[in-house]
This record gives structure tokens, sequence and C-alpha cells, in this order.
């Protein structure tokens, strides 16, 4: 289980997450939704560890991580994808995903590890000896969700995974990481501007605004009431 | 012809280990784009250390060994105090003036305990005056040996950062660290780990630079950095090649000047070339071009 308690992240006087309690239950989808800059970002990154902890405290299976390194969390298994497509663009797709399984927590053997990768996504198995940064947009993603979840994490970060995408790559992805989580139980914690796309394969959504959750509830509900046409109106 | 073919051996030898301070400060620019300026310090500092053993009475390679421990130390101290804390402020520039700062008492330190006069530097190998006659010229075995360890030690760190995993996750880190860090690279490690192998380069370079020239005094690093930091520029910030191409460069025309116009002159020379590269082309000879598909 992953638990987030009182949590506030700042760079310096700006406070990016004031105050956020929430809860990703395990085996599940939990989706965080938000305009721009309400902060869904900068919570993801301060649970994996790489955005500045003012306060409040991240746990992990009942354990507080909130001091530890990123490079620690990831050894317990947390993984993320972080948005604006973040790959080491001169290394090979098969480099990228090599690196992410040597220094990860290593359950798998290399060839299976692959080979599942591969068999998800053909096209990656046609790339693999290319620079990444050739890769197209699509591709990358594809790489990108495959990085993070080469050493079957427990716990799966996904940060805005349809942003900029077409929608038949959208539809693959999220088939993709739902179906992780229905066959291997990862935790799934989706940070997603497009409310209805996360509130549809969520069971649990948090609302955030200015870095406070404004409301919650099953996912279900969330969309009943209207939320998604409001927030839709809000941003467009 | 014989003295342009001394002068141009000497420039090679010299050159490359300018190549060789320039790799050490790529080493750390990779990792945290920060280098230590302090590092003329710790060349003369590595140097001085191993002269004033071997004076004691210690043995040559266990003489090298202590200077190079107390170096790693040194660094690992650089690292931890005056540069991690300045990078936890988003681009801030403190980390170049505390490790200037580092430097000059290293410098001061030095002065003190060992005297501002310049210290004999022992011969390890071959002597200033050992030499080989090579189609009629007279070639120093020094300045062959210096090439040589040089050159070895480029083609080690090469296959060290290419062909290892620790390599590999430098080049990651170097790449976007923020990402390194999430799959699980222990980025803190790697960034000290940069420090001391800058500071061990760095080092050996100061010995074998005080090889060549016979002493050693505490104002001893300065111009070597100079001329390592203009090494790195004109080959290309953060190529290793290119270091090695800029500093042979750059110690051949320093030796031809000071040969042929004069040797006042040859102290001008890393600024008026470094002036140059940066009008003419300011991403060096083999700057990296990063493809870039949107």
């Amino acid at each position: 289980m992953l638990e987030i308690r009182d949590l506030i992240v700042s760079y310096g006087a700006i406070e990016a997450v004031r105050g956020v309690t929430l809860t990703a239950a395990p085996g599940a989808i939990t989706a965080i939704v938000g305009a721009n800059g309400a902060g869904k970002s900068s919570l993801l990154r301060a649970i994996t560890g790489l955005a500045p902890i003012k306060s409040g405290s991240v746990l992990l299976d009942g354990k507080d991580i909130t001091k530890l390194p990123a490079s620690r969390r990831a050894e317990l298994g947390l993984a993320h994808a972080m948005e604006g497509r973040r790959i080491f663009r001169q290394l090979t797709v098969e480099e990228n995903l090599q690196l992410a399984w040597q220094f990860g927590r290593r359950r798998n053997a290399w060839a299976d590890a692959l080979e599942r990768v591969f068999v998800t996504f053909p096209i990656l198995k046609d790339k693999r000896r290319v620079q990444a940064g050739l890769l197209s947009g699509g591709q990358q993603q594809m790489m990108i969700v495959s990085v993070a979840t080469i050493c079957n994490p427990s716990y799966l970060l996904l940060d805005e995974p349809s942003l900029g995408l077409a929608p038949i790559i959208v539809q693959e992805i999220y088939t993709f990481f739902t179906e992780r989580c229905r066959e291997d139980g990862t935790t799934v914690l989706l940070a997603e501007q497009m409310a209805a796309l996360a509130l549809k394969v969520s069971e649990h959504g948090y609302v955030l605004r200015q870095g406070r959750v404004v409301r919650e509830g099953p996912s279900k509900e969330l969309v009943d009431s209207g939320l998604v046409a409001a927030l839709s109106s809000a941003y467009l | 012809m014989e003295e342009f073919l001394t002068l141009l051996l000497a420039g090679i030898s010299v050159g490359a280990v300018y190549g060789l301070i320039a790799i050490g400060l790529n080493l750390t620019f990779w990792t945290t784009k920060t280098m230590n300026f302090g590092q003329g310090s710790v060349m003369m500092l590595c140097a001085m250390l191993t002269a004033t053993l071997i004076a004691r009475g210690w043995p040559q390679a266990l003489s090298i060994l202590a200077a190079l421990g107390i170096i790693v130390v040194l660094m690992v101290f650089t690292e931890t105090y005056t540069v991690r804390p300045a990078l936890k402020i988003e681009g801030s520039m403190g980390w170049a003036v505390s490790t200037l700062g580092v430097g000059i008492v290293l410098q001061g330190c030095a002065a003190l305990w060992f005297g501002s006069q310049a210290l004999a530097f022992p011969d390890i190998i071959f002597s200033a005056i050992d030499d080989v006659v090579v189609f009629g010229v007279h070639v120093s075995l020094q300045y062959i040996a210096v090439l040589v360890l040089a050159l070895a030690l480029v083609v080690v760190f090469e296959l060290l950062v290419r062909g290892t995993v620790w390599g590999r996750a430098m080049r990651a880190v170097s790449m976007d660290s923020d990402l390194a860090s999430v799959i699980g690279i222990p980025t803190r490690t790697i960034v000290l780990g940069s420090y001391i192998g800058s500071g061990i380069l760095a080092g050996v370079s100061g010995i074998l630079v005080a090889q060549i020239g016979g002493t050693v005094d505490p104002a001893f690093g300065f111009e070597l950095v100079i001329f390592g930091f203009v090494a790195a520029v004109l080959g290309g910030m953060g190529s290793t090649t290119g270091a090695l191409v800029g500093g042979i460069v750059a110690g051949v025309l320093q030796q031809m000047v000071g040969g042929y116009i004069s040797s006042a002159a040859q102290h001008g020379m890393a600024f008026a070339l470094l002036i140059l590269i940066l009008v003419v082309r300011p991403q060096g000879f083999f700057g990296q071009r990063e493809i870039v598909k949107v």
C-alpha cells in the first residue's frame, strides 16, 4: 500500500503541493486529475524522491521512505514514468531497457524481461538497435512504460501517459498498464489532465487544485457527479 | 630540423598530459555540469607530496600511491562540502567560488608546509638526459615515457566508460540525472566517483608534468589547469578524443611559440588560443551535436 500523509512540496517560496493525504489501494489504479499546475507532477516526483519534501511523509507498505534517495526507492519496487518523454536519447532502445533492468530490483532474467517487452510492443523489437532519440513519440512512450515496468515493479507512477499522443497509441498505452495492473497486481498511481480517460480506467480518483485535494471518491461517482464536464470546461 | 622535431615531441608529450587534465575536468562536467576550479592545486599537491615522500626515503611507487590516496580524500571533501551544497540551489554558481577557494587555501598551505621555493622532482623512470637516437635525431626518453603513459591512461579511461556497467551509468547520469536516479542508479555515488576520478587524473598529470619540468612549487598548477581548460574547450567540452587532440594542439603550439618566438610569449598562448576558438568555433573540434527528433 502506498500512503501519502500531509505532504507539502515547496520550491523555495512556492508551494506546489500543500498538504495532500492520499492512499493508493493495492493492486488497483488510482487516478489524480486536475488542471495544468495543480501539483500532480510535483506530487509524483515527491513520491519517487525527486521533488523537495518540506513536511509530511510517504509510506510504502507501512515503511516511511520520505528520507530515502530516489535510487533506493527504485530498489523497493517503485517505478515512475515521468512526463515529457524522459529517455536517454543517445542510447539505443535496448541499452535504455538494460540500464533500467541492471539497476532496478532484479527478479527476472534479462532475456525473459526483454522478451516480455518485445511481445507487448513488437515495434520495439524492430527498433532495438536504434537510438531512442530517433523514435517517434508513440514509440518513445512505449519504451518509457517498458523501462518503468521492466523489473516488475510493485508500484507504478504514471505522469500524463497520454500527453501529445495519437488516440490509437493512447489506447495501446492504457491497455498495457491496465493489463499489467490486473496480471501482476501492480499498484498504479495515474496522473492525468484528461480526466474522462483516467477516471474510466481507475477505481478511485482524487481531484487536485492548486496543490490541494478538493474532491475524492470512487471514480464512477466522480464521473456521475458531472466532474469531467466541470473540469473540461475549466480549461477548454 | 632537429630543433623542430624536439619541440614537436615535447609539444605532443606535454599536450597529451594537458589532454589528461582536460579529461579530468570533463568527467565532473559530465555528471554535474561543474568542475573543480581548484584542480591546479590538486596537481601541485600530488606532485609535491610525491617529491617530499621520495626525498624522505620512501619507495617511489609507494610515495605516488600515498600521494594519490591523499588526493582521493581531498576530492571526497571537495565534492561533499563545496560542490554538493552549492548544487542544492538551482542554477547556483557557488561551486565555482567554493572549489576555487579550496584550491587557494591548499596553495597557501603548501607554501607554509613546503616553503614557496621550488622543490626538485626526482627522476622516476628516465632522467632528463636519457635519450635514444632515431634517424639521427636525439629523442628524450622522458618525453616518450610521459606520452606513452598519458595515452595508455586515456585508453583505459575510455574502456572503463564505454565497456563497464558503471561507465554506462555515468553516461546515463550525464544525460539525465533525474531519470537515472528514478531507474535506480545511485547518482550521488556516481557524482562522488567522478570527482575522485577527476582528482586522480589531475594528480597523475601533476606528477608527469613535474617529471618533465624537474621542479614543483606551490604555484605550479595554475598555468597547467588553464592549459587543461583550453584543451577541453578546444576539443569540445565533454569529448574525450577532443580533449586529447585539443591538448596536443595546445601543447605543440606552446612549444613552437616558446622555441621560435619567445619563451615569454608561450605563457599567453593558452589565452590567445581560448579566445580564438571561442570566436571561430565555440563548440570545439569535436563538440557533440545531439540528435533530436521533434
